[in-house]
């Protein structure tokens, strides 16, 4: 039982950190049906420039508290912006092309900003500073870290706050038609280009979040480290069905999970394969995903 | 040269590089000793002059000295595409074949090594534009038949000692079958649902390789794989045959180039076929095409297995050319460089996914002089290269006229 | 008459030939991915040779000495391309690659063509294990490393019971399976032995697999150090308290960096390297002064380039042969250890078990004299 729980928390903690990802993937596939391969880099883009924040807000001898929180806000703020050029540049000018042209311009553009972080950063991995975020407590035999509920406060505000954004403001509402038909909400007057941007540099933000802490609940970080949690985030929302907020939330939660229990009972080294093939179990019996609307569009 | 519209272009290029130094400076600026502005500049100026020198010749090409140029280049442009599309399509075809065929003869070591690796990936490019150029169906796994058809070579050739020409059809049909398969339980998926799927097979075969330690030795990889080999006639001492196994780079550059004319007139003759107009009709709109008959489900796992099999092929000759295999091979990224060669190349063009493949495979090592900066500099060409050429570098010519054409 | 000096005017032209130019090195190692920062340590380590060896006043007979390094991302096809490249530079000598299975591939390749590779890095017993003529290695082997960590475990922590966990790269497998036999038939009980993938961050799972198993020693095998870093905070979080052991991809001094307290008291294996011999000093100034603080192999690609160029001095030329008799004459105090190649290319293990203290790796148990330094 108290090997059950530690994993399961183990489990919420890793489910946490893809959600936070996944959203990302999600509301921008929502809005302009695209893969964006980038997004992994924005979550290690925005844990970097926390680690390089936090070192910065601390020579300066503010409080740990005040540090993290301006690194945070900063940083999402940062993605946000980078998100926004990257789509006005490379995503942008294809708007009209056929899909798989902009997927692959993701592609280039995910390539090069990894590279640009390994030439601006270095090779090796940096060193997050964990002793502000240290120590946790037991109950019960089980081991609880202070980062862990922090990651998934944190997950969770972020979360309520994005549905809120979406489902209870004009802006939501925005971009909720966008998604919905693109020439017919901009018949109504409806940006959809400041919509487009709006949603990149939201689903930006929440990685750049993530990349944070994970620096923070892992120790380090490296220039590559968007890669995998990439791909399983993408799975996650796809599992949750591609486009829908809450989805991504639950199929965040519960690749991690499987993740961990399959890696606890099972075996460490085919956890993935466990994970995928849930995935696949769920799409065969469930072709959109658990949360998906029927995607009615078969070409690429 | 203040007309509004060149005002416009300079103010968003200023924006641009603002925003770009904006983004470069906490990267490099911000250092626990304080603010720093210079480190970012230095790069900043690097990348910002060429942009402006850019931005101004595109300003002045209304100029006479650069319309002149211009009008020059154009003319050259026009004149030998007009050249290409007035030869004869078999004309072409042996001028690239007399072309490949000499290469090796005047070449060093290096360019056929390189050679070698274009046309592999030509085989692979080739065999998934069946699946996603012609069938539309996306698909991120691919490299798991490349996989299969390597590891069924190293492993038939180690332990039974078969001939690469034998075992070239086995992994052919076995890859053919893994495709069925994969596809079996996918097809019932749309879109990027496929995709995702697609995705989690090929991490799944690579896993497996990976740890199915007593057959495929895990990640040690399998040593000593044979090259290809061939009873050549000899007349020494009377006629015999002579076994020899072909291990330079020109005898392996001779055998992938005829891999790869397989693979290009089997897919010609499929794209013209008429299982290749039922998967076209399938791309375009599948209810549609089920309505006038196709068996979508058959012929959408047909396409998979067709797929699979050049993807096999390519496998088993990696093998041998390699004499070693190991997972780490085929990891997603080299199903994501596949699908980029025939997306570049132009979906559904089969000179243009050997184009694709071209640019993909020699690119990288054109830029190998740059060392650190030589993938930067290759995502950073992906990018330009798809947002100028959305449609490919060689788009197919579709059959007929689609809605979206006329909109 | 006339033949004479028709001879000495073909001597001459074909000394000169053979004297004049520059002497070709290359390296090749991942210098962009995943291994890049010991990919770079690599190459830099080698710079540094040619750079010392060229301040000297070079090598008699050759102009300059030129260094090509190339890229091989730790991937085999990579590698293959790299070395075919640098075959076609004419390079006469690669120092690389770093890992096993890149090696091996290019070997193949740089042997055909006669050209020397010198691995600072690849322990894998098959490297060397080849019949290989013009393949060497300057560190040391995982059986030998695999021997003295179970020395370590049996003699000097007196453990019952070790969990071994590794992440599935032909080195780190292969070495992790290597402990587990070597384990095992030293009476000591493998409690489990778990794989992780590369490119994994989180570690909980298996971590608390082995919390509940409670080993004496906890041995780590991981390809690369700073995931050995993150496994080490995780299992510090996690309350594990067995001995923390690693080994000598996860010994560089980015553990400490990313680890912190938390890597303190953990046992490494590594090649013994004397810091206060004379040619570690020189290599460390020559070293640090453009490059910064030296890793794990950097000191080992020194020694492999700089072997070689000892070779091509006492060979008079770069003809393959030649040097491959010089290489096995050689007999000196490298930076890392005492160099001296033997016929199948290894140059012999000297593993003995560092210990982290501080931001310091210090020379702790010898396992051939079963004593503390």
């Amino acid at each position: 039982m108290q090997f059950f729980l530690q994993q399961f928390i183990n489990g919420i903690t890793l489910g946490g950190v893809y959600a936070l990802i996944a959203l990302g993937y999600t509301m921008v596939y929502g809005i302009i049906q695209l893969i964006n391969f980038a997004h992994g880099e924005f979550f290690a883009a925005g844990g970097y420039l926390g680690v390089i924040l936090l070192t910065w807000l601390a020579a300066q001898g503010l409080p740990p508290v005040i540090c993290i929180a301006l690194a945070l806000v900063l940083a999402m703020i940062y993605c946000a912006v980078l998100a926004m050029c990257v789509e006005k540049v490379a995503y942008k000018p294809l708007r009209q092309s056929p899909r798989l042209s902009v997927l692959l311009s993701a592609l280039g553009m995910s390539i090069f900003l990894q590279n640009g972080l390994m030439l601006t950063q270095g090779v090796y991995d940096r060193a997050y500073p964990t002793a502000m975020t240290s120590g946790g407590f037991e109950v019960g035999g089980i081991l609880v870290s202070y980062m862990q509920i922090f990651i998934v406060a944190i997950t969770a505000i972020l979360l309520l706050g994005l549905n809120a954004l979406v489902f209870r403001t004009r802006i939501g509402k925005a971009m909720r038609a966008t998604a919905q038909d693109k020439t017919m909400s901009a018949l109504v007057g409806i940006n959809a280009s400041h919509i487009i941007s709006l949603t990149f540099a939201i689903g930006a933000g929440l990685a750049a979040a993530a990349g944070i802490m994970v620096g923070f609940y892992y120790g380090s970080i490296n220039y590559s480290m968007g890669f995998v949690p990439g791909i399983k985030a993408f799975s996650a929302a796809v599992l949750g069905g591609i486009g829908n907020i809450t989805g991504a939330m639950l199929g965040g939660f519960i690749i991690g999970m499987v993740e961990i229990f399959a890696a606890g009972y099972i075996s460490s080294e085919y956890k993935d394969v466990f994970a995928f093939i849930i995935l696949i179990l769920v799409l065969y019996f469930m072709p959109t995903g658990i949360m998906g609307e029927n995607v009615d569009d078969t070409r690429v | 040269m203040t007309t509004p519209e060149s005002r416009k272009g300079l103010l968003g290029l200023g924006l641009a590089l603002g925003l770009f130094y904006l983004l470069l400076w906490p990267l490099l600026g911000i250092k626990a000793e304080g603010l720093f502005f210079a480190d970012a500049f230095a790069v900043w100026w690097r990348v910002a002059l060429p942009v402006v020198l850019c931005f101004l010749v595109y300003l002045l090409r209304d100029k006479p000295a650069l319309l002149a140029v211009r009008r020059t280049g154009q003319r050259l442009g026009s004149s030998l595409s007009g050249l290409i599309s007035a030869l004869p399509r078999p004309l072409l075809a042996a001028i690239g074949l007399a072309l490949a065929l000499v290469f090796p003869f005047c070449t060093e070591r290096y360019a056929q090594d390189v050679a070698i690796n274009v046309l592999v990936y030509v085989c692979l490019g080739l065999g998934l534009n069946v699946v996603v150029g012609l069938a539309g169906l996306l698909d991120l796994g691919y490299i798991a038949f490349y996989g299969v058809g390597a590891y069924t070579y190293a492993l038939l050739a180690v332990h039974f000692h078969l001939s690469f020409w034998l075992c070239l059809p086995i992994a052919a049909s076995l890859a053919a079958v893994a495709g069925c398969i994969i596809g079996y339980p996918t097809l019932r998926m749309r879109g990027d649902y496929l995709a995702i799927v697609t995705l989690g097979f090929g991490e799944i075969v690579r896993i497996i390789l990976n740890n199915w330690m007593s057959l495929t030795n895990g990640p040690n990889g399998i040593l000593s794989v044979p090259p290809p080999d061939i009873f050549w006639p000899s007349f020494e001492s009377g006629f015999s045959f002579e076994h020899i196994w072909l291990k330079k780079l020109i005898y392996l550059y001779f055998i992938i180039l005829l891999l790869a004319l397989a693979t290009i007139v089997a897919v010609y003759r499929i794209n013209n076929s008429r299982i290749g107009r039922a998967l076209e009709a399938i791309r375009e709109d599948e209810t549609a095409a089920e309505l006038m008959g196709v068996n979508t489900f058959l012929l959408k796992l047909l396409a998979y297995a067709m797929g699979a099999v050049f993807g096999g092929v390519a496998g088993t000759f990696f093998a041998a050319r390699m004499r070693f295999v190991s997972p780490e091979s085929f990891t997603f990224i080299e199903s994501a460089m596949v699908l980029a060669m025939v997306v570049l190349g132009g979906m559904g063009s089969i000179p243009g996914v050997i184009l694709g493949a071209l640019a993909l495979i020699a690119l990288p090592e054109v830029f190998r002089g740059f060392e650190l900066y030589r993938m930067l500099v290759f995502g950073g060409v992906m990018c330009l290269m798809m947002i100028f050429r959305p449609r490919g570098l060689w788009p197919a010519k579709r059959l007929g006229t689609r809605s979206e054409d006329r909109e | 008459m006339k033949r004479i000096v028709l001879a000495t005017l073909v001597v001459a032209l074909f000394s000169g030939a053979a004297y004049a130019g520059a002497l070709k090195l290359g390296s090749q190692s991942p210098l962009t991915g995943q291994y890049a920062a010991d990919g770079n340590d690599i190459a830099n380590g080698a710079r540094t040779a040619v750079e010392v060896v060229k301040a000297e006043g070079g090598i008699k007979g050759f102009d300059d000495i030129i260094l090509s390094p190339q890229d091989d991302a730790c991937d085999p096809r990579q590698a293959v391309a790299a070395a075919n490249k640098l075959v076609n530079e004419k390079v006469s000598a690669v120092v690389g690659s770093y890992c096993s299975s890149s090696t091996i591939p290019a070997s193949e390749v740089l042997d055909e063509a006669k050209i020397l590779m010198i691995t600072p890095a690849s322990t894998n017993e098959k490297v060397t294990e080849r019949g290989f003529k013009y393949m060497y290695r300057t560190c040391g082997r995982d059986d030998d490393q695999s021997k003295a960590a179970v020395a370590f475990m049996k003699d000097f922590l007196k453990a019952k019971n070790v969990y071994v966990v590794d992440d599935k790269t032909s080195y780190s497998q292969g070495l992790a399976d290597n402990v587990e036999a070597g384990a095992t038939a030293a009476g000591i009980k493998v409690l489990g032995h778990e794989h992780v993938n590369q490119g994994d961050k989180d570690y909980s799972a298996v971590l608390t697999k082995v919390k509940e198993a409670n080993p004496e020693v906890f041995y780590i095998s991981l390809q690369n150090s700073a995931t050995g870093a993150l496994m080490v905070i995780q299992a510090k979080r996690m309350g594990i308290k067995a001995a923390l052991m690693g080994q000598d991809a996860v010994y560089h001094p980015q553990l400490m960096e990313i680890a912190k307290a938390d890597a303190e008291g953990m046992y490494l294996t590594f090649g013994y390297t004397d810091e206060n011999a004379p040619a570690y000093k020189k290599f460390l100034a020559a070293y640090s002064a453009k490059y910064g603080k030296p890793g794990a192999y950097s000191a080992y690609a020194y020694d492999s380039a700089m072997a070689y160029l000892m070779a091509v001095k006492a060979a008079g030329s770069a003809d393959p042969d030649k040097v491959r008799a010089a290489m096995l004459k050689l007999d000196f105090d490298g930076a890392s250890k005492h160099m001296k190649y033997k016929e199948n290319g290894d140059s012999g293990s000297n593993y003995i078990i560092q210990k982290v203290a501080g931001d310091k790796f210090i020379n702790f148990w010898n396992p051939e004299t079963g004593k503390l330094y």
